[in-house]
């Protein structure tokens, strides 16, 4: 009996793919099969590698026999529980398809970004990124109420459903953000919220980035919770806006809000009477509107994708702009930039360092890292190694024979 | 239990890490420190029972690399560590079950920063939470957490359980107001969890220690989120049928994304007792120590009027059981026919009333938008039927908010006990929740309930309930069966067996029902933090190991 058989008894042949002598490719449709294919390729010592919608399986050249899971089939809601505002979805869901389901009832996974709605549920889980988080909903994660994983020795574990607990760690937690080497996820249960009442867009000029960005977290003080922000530098405004000129050293700043129509009123107002304190006054709403059709209804973004993405917490924002800015040019570089993403955590900055008009090398790529990270901001992706030797503690005692992924993490 | 060294020696190892002054094997010491507030253990107190279980020393560290040194220690020696914040736990969580060493955290107790601009802070465990709020108010700040413990519990001992303050619908509970933690694992190394941001990669392991109890690791200090001290308090008593009205009032706010800091639903019932408190009108005396004006909520000098005229809730349940002048005898026959009082009291509470259930809301924060907040939430409010009794209600709860707590002494000394069982579930089973448990209890004790930390997907429910046997040991045995049949009824619809006061000793034979095969990642984290089972060993429902 070799590995590839039982794949297919556990699945369906239709349903595994042989990549090469080593490689299988295998799209269960269920919990139960996960779980399967799991105990299956811990049998063999076979790596168990994840992937959903914006994953794709890489032939690893070793001597070792690897599964790469696909979670396309997992593509069910499992229960819809719109009294408590929670959906049980499987890990195979895109973010789009089950806001397609959600919204004829009048519900939504709410205001993320883009990201959240273009990838599948188990990988916008698995992996901890600030790339995910909304100043009116908070993080992501904060949304996932429970979870449900095999473990490397093919146990299912659910973790119960209730809004907060006291009964010891979150246990949900050890698998989010585990990148699949604690357990391969198969469903997530999740808060959702009733669709607004009210949507309210508005566009505001600015005299600096600095001053964008204090007006940014003078309104969030003010505890208004934005469904969308955005700074845009006035380079990246140009660009963005078929040629919107800026003064220079200006800043666009774009805002959405969200609600009953009297809290969006009120949010909208807190941002407006914010800008105002700093110096600003307000803009085309045009600008606006078009911001958040191309967030939110696909119109395309002009430019190429940002180069690099940093975070920073709110006090060293300016600072990590300027840094950056300031040493593109001193390489003979130019640095544009909007930041978006504001939580209390900070916020994510989306630089194009060009130079030449072409895309930076790696010259510049590492003079504005270093930069960065002197005054205080972080690569997107960035890991905490000063714990490593203790997830390796925690994936040898789930996972002896390391099958769950691999490599990552590590 | 014996240890792998003699007490001679361990106080000799101890004092070349603390010093003479801070650590302790004392005979009254150590028995001070073999219990927290677990009521239970207080049913053999009042008989003047020993403790089974006492700790071999306890220190007092100032520093963490003092409390690596003992776990150090303890680890070379295979000897238990307990960690021990303001003891005020009432789950049995600091008990030390096989003795060992007790870490009392309360010199750690600095408010290290506060960072205005990150609204961050970074404090030590040991801080009281009563200092710690009145440090952060100076500075126009507040961390939002007001457990009716606050002044006798600490910010670690908090984190360690998963704390809810009073106030959780607006500030959530701790764990959602952590940044990052520092600790002292098992293996007598310190780390640092989280920080500067959740944004790293990786499982969060704030979120695996939170709520662990000490069995993970020591929890030294924390980086915990602040808001800016509000700048208004709303707050407003509301009236409503019956629980099920007040239930979708609540749940309807809520999902309109409307977060008041405070919703209080009490059952018929808690409503009565409410009612004989006379909460809702000014009190006529003056309450021990100066007090500011309850709208600036700011934390009283003093958790409530003093012990000897007792008007806390439990205090007015001794009232109902006696009668204005009845003996204590009273008391226990009223008590020892539970199904029988419920049902009468239940019956009586609605005539008495004729108002059905109290509703106490209060929304604090920053003025425009708090003002515009509580203008949707009492329009949602009575769009779903609640009546609106203006601004009194919700005052005299916030005057009263921690008097309630301070009040179970009364009930022990005239041989009955009290205890609170608090649990939770989403919207769609949380009726159910509340009858299942509500008829479990009720076969056993007189019971009463609120519906409190309310959220978008869910509640809580907080029961009040109270017994009295013949004896010690009989009165252990039915405080057992309560809240075997409490937990047991609360699993099977689907609810959590605790909200916010943690697992210790009471929950832990309920955890494997609580969390199924779940319970092998925290397992596997105990593995990884702890490999010699020597923190906190016995506790939350872990296989006990070597330690």
């Amino acid at each position: 009996v070799t590995l590839e058989r039982e794949l297919i008894d556990s699945v369906g042949a239709q349903h595994v793919e042989a990549l090469d002598a080593l490689n299988w490719r295998v799209a269960p449709g269920s919990a139960p099969e996960v779980a399967e294919v799991i105990r299956r390729a811990r049998a063999y010592k076979a790596a168990v590698h994840p992937f959903g919608a914006g994953g794709r399986p890489s032939r690893i050249a070793d001597d070792r026999a690897r599964v790469h899971i696909a979670t396309r089939r997992l593509d069910q809601v499992l229960q819809l529980d719109e009294m408590s505002l929670l959906v049980h979805a499987q890990a195979g869901l895109t973010g789009l398809e089950l806001e397609r389901i959600l919204g004829p009832r009048n519900l939504s996974i709410g205001d993320y970004p883009p990201v959240v709605l273009t990838s599948s549920l188990g990988g916008i889980i698995a992996v901890r990124t600030p790339g995910k988080s909304s100043a009116r909903h908070g993080f992501f994660e904060d949304a996932v109420v429970g979870v449900s994983a095999v473990l490397a020795d093919g146990r299912s574990v659910h973790t119960r459903i209730v809004p907060r607990r006291s009964t010891g760690p979150d246990l949900a937690r050890a698998l989010c953000g585990s990148e699949g080497t604690i357990g391969f996820i198969t469903s997530a249960v999740l808060r959702i919220h009733v669709r607004p009442e009210s949507r309210l867009v508005a566009a505001y000029q600015l005299p600096s980035i600095d001053a964008a960005i204090n007006a940014v977290y003078l309104a969030l003080r003010e505890e208004a919770a934005p469904s969308g922000l955005r700074i845009y530098d006035a380079e990246e405004a140009r660009l963005h806006y078929d040629g919107l000129a800026l003064p220079a050293g200006h800043a666009l700043l774009c805002a959405g809000t969200a609600g009953p129509t009297d809290l969006a009123t009120c949010d909208r107002d807190l941002i407006t009477s914010a800008v105002i304190a700093e110096g600003g006054a307000a803009g085309d709403p045009a600008l606006a509107e078009l911001w958040w059709r191309r967030l939110h209804a696909g119109e395309p973004t002009p430019g190429p994708q940002p180069t690099l993405q940093v975070m920073a917490t709110p006090s060293k924002l300016r600072a990590v702009y300027h840094a950056i800015v300031d040493a593109t040019e001193a390489l003979g570089g130019v640095a544009r930039a909007h930041i978006s993403r504001f939580d209390a955590d900070g916020a994510v900055m989306f630089f194009t360092l060009e130079r030449d008009g072409r895309i930076a090398d790696g010259e510049i790529l590492s003079a504005v890292e270093r930069a960065a990270q002197a005054v205080g901001g972080w690569l997107l992706g960035a890991r905490a190694h000063r714990l490593d030797a203790y997830l390796r503690a925690l994936r040898d005692a789930l996972d002896p024979d390391r099958i769950m992924n691999p490599g990552t993490l590590a | 239990m014996q240890l792998a060294m003699d007490s001679e020696r361990l106080q000799r190892e101890l004092e070349a890490i603390f010093g003479p002054r801070r650590v302790s094997l004392r005979a009254v010491d150590l028995e001070t420190y073999s219990r927290d507030m677990w009521p239970r253990l207080l049913l053999g107190y009042r008989e003047g029972e020993r403790p089974a279980t006492r700790p071999h020393a306890v220190v007092w560290p100032e520093h963490v690399r003092e409390v690596v040194a003992v776990v150090k220690l303890a680890r070379e020696h295979r000897i238990p560590i307990v960690p021990y914040g303001g003891g005020s736990g009432v789950c049995g969580g600091a008990v030390p079950l096989y003795g060992g060493i007790t870490v009392d955290t309360k010199r750690m107790q600095q408010l290290r920063a506060v960072n205005g601009e990150e609204l961050l802070c970074d404090v030590e465990a040991g801080l009281s939470g009563e200092r710690f709020e009145r440090e952060l108010a100076r500075r126009g700040y507040t961390f939002g957490h007001f457990p009716s413990s606050i002044y006798c519990s600490t910010v670690g001992g908090w984190l360690a359980t998963r704390a809810a303050g009073q106030l959780s619908t607006k500030y959530g509970k701790v764990e959602d107001r952590c940044a990052g933690l520092t600790v002292v694992t098992g293996r007598g190394e310190v780390i640092e969890t989280d920080g500067p941001s959740r944004a790293l990669r990786g499982p969060s392991w704030t979120q695996l220690v939170l709520g662990s109890e000490g069995t993970l690791g020591v929890i030294t200090s924390a980086r915990l989120r602040l808001a800016p001290a509000p700048q208004l308090r709303v707050f407003r008593g509301f009236e409503v049928d019956d629980v099920a009205t007040g239930v979708t009032a609540i749940r309807r706010v809520l999902q309109k994304g409307l977060r008041p800091a405070v919703v209080r639903l009490y059952d018929e019932l808690d409503s009565l007792m409410s009612s004989l408190g006379r909460h809702d009108v000014e009190p006529e005396r003056a309450v021990v120590g100066p007090t500011p004006p309850v709208e600036t909520g700011a934390l009283p000098a003093w958790p409530g009027p003093p012990p000897e005229e007792p008007d806390g809730v439990v205090a007015r349940l001794i009232g109902l059981a006696k009668g204005k002048h009845l003996r204590t005898g009273a008391m226990h026959a009223a008590l020892g026919q539970s199904q029988l009082v419920n049902r009468l009291v239940g019956a009586v509470a609605e005539k008495i009333t004729r108002r059905g259930c109290r509703l106490i809301i209060g929304l604090e924060g920053a003025r425009i938008r708090t003002e515009v907040e509580a203008a949707l939430t009492f329009h949602e409010l009575e769009a779903a039927g609640a009546r609106d009794r203006g601004e009194d209600p919700g005052w005299a709860w916030l005057r009263h908010r921690y008097a309630v707590s301070y009040r179970m002494s009364p009930m022990f000394r005239d041989g009955a006990f009290v205890d609170t069982m608090e649990v939770a579930s989403s919207w769609e089973r949380l009726m159910d929740l509340y009858h299942s448990v509500r008829g479990a209890i009720g076969r056993h004790a007189l019971v009463m309930a609120h519906f409190s930390h309310a959220y978008a997907d869910g509640c809580s429910i907080y029961f009040t309930f109270a017994g009295t046997a013949d004896d010690a040991a009989a009165a252990e045995r039915l405080y057992d069966t309560i809240w075997h049949d409490g937990l047991e009824a609360t699993t099977r619809v689907g609810g959590t067996i605790s909200h916010h006061h943690g697992v210790g000793l009471l929950k832990a034979p309920y955890m494997a029902a609580e969390h199924r095969e779940a319970m092998a990642l925290f397992e596997a984290a105990k593995t990884a933090l702890d490999p010699d089972g020597i923190l906190n060993p016995g506790k939350l429902g872990l296989v006990r190991r070597r330690g």
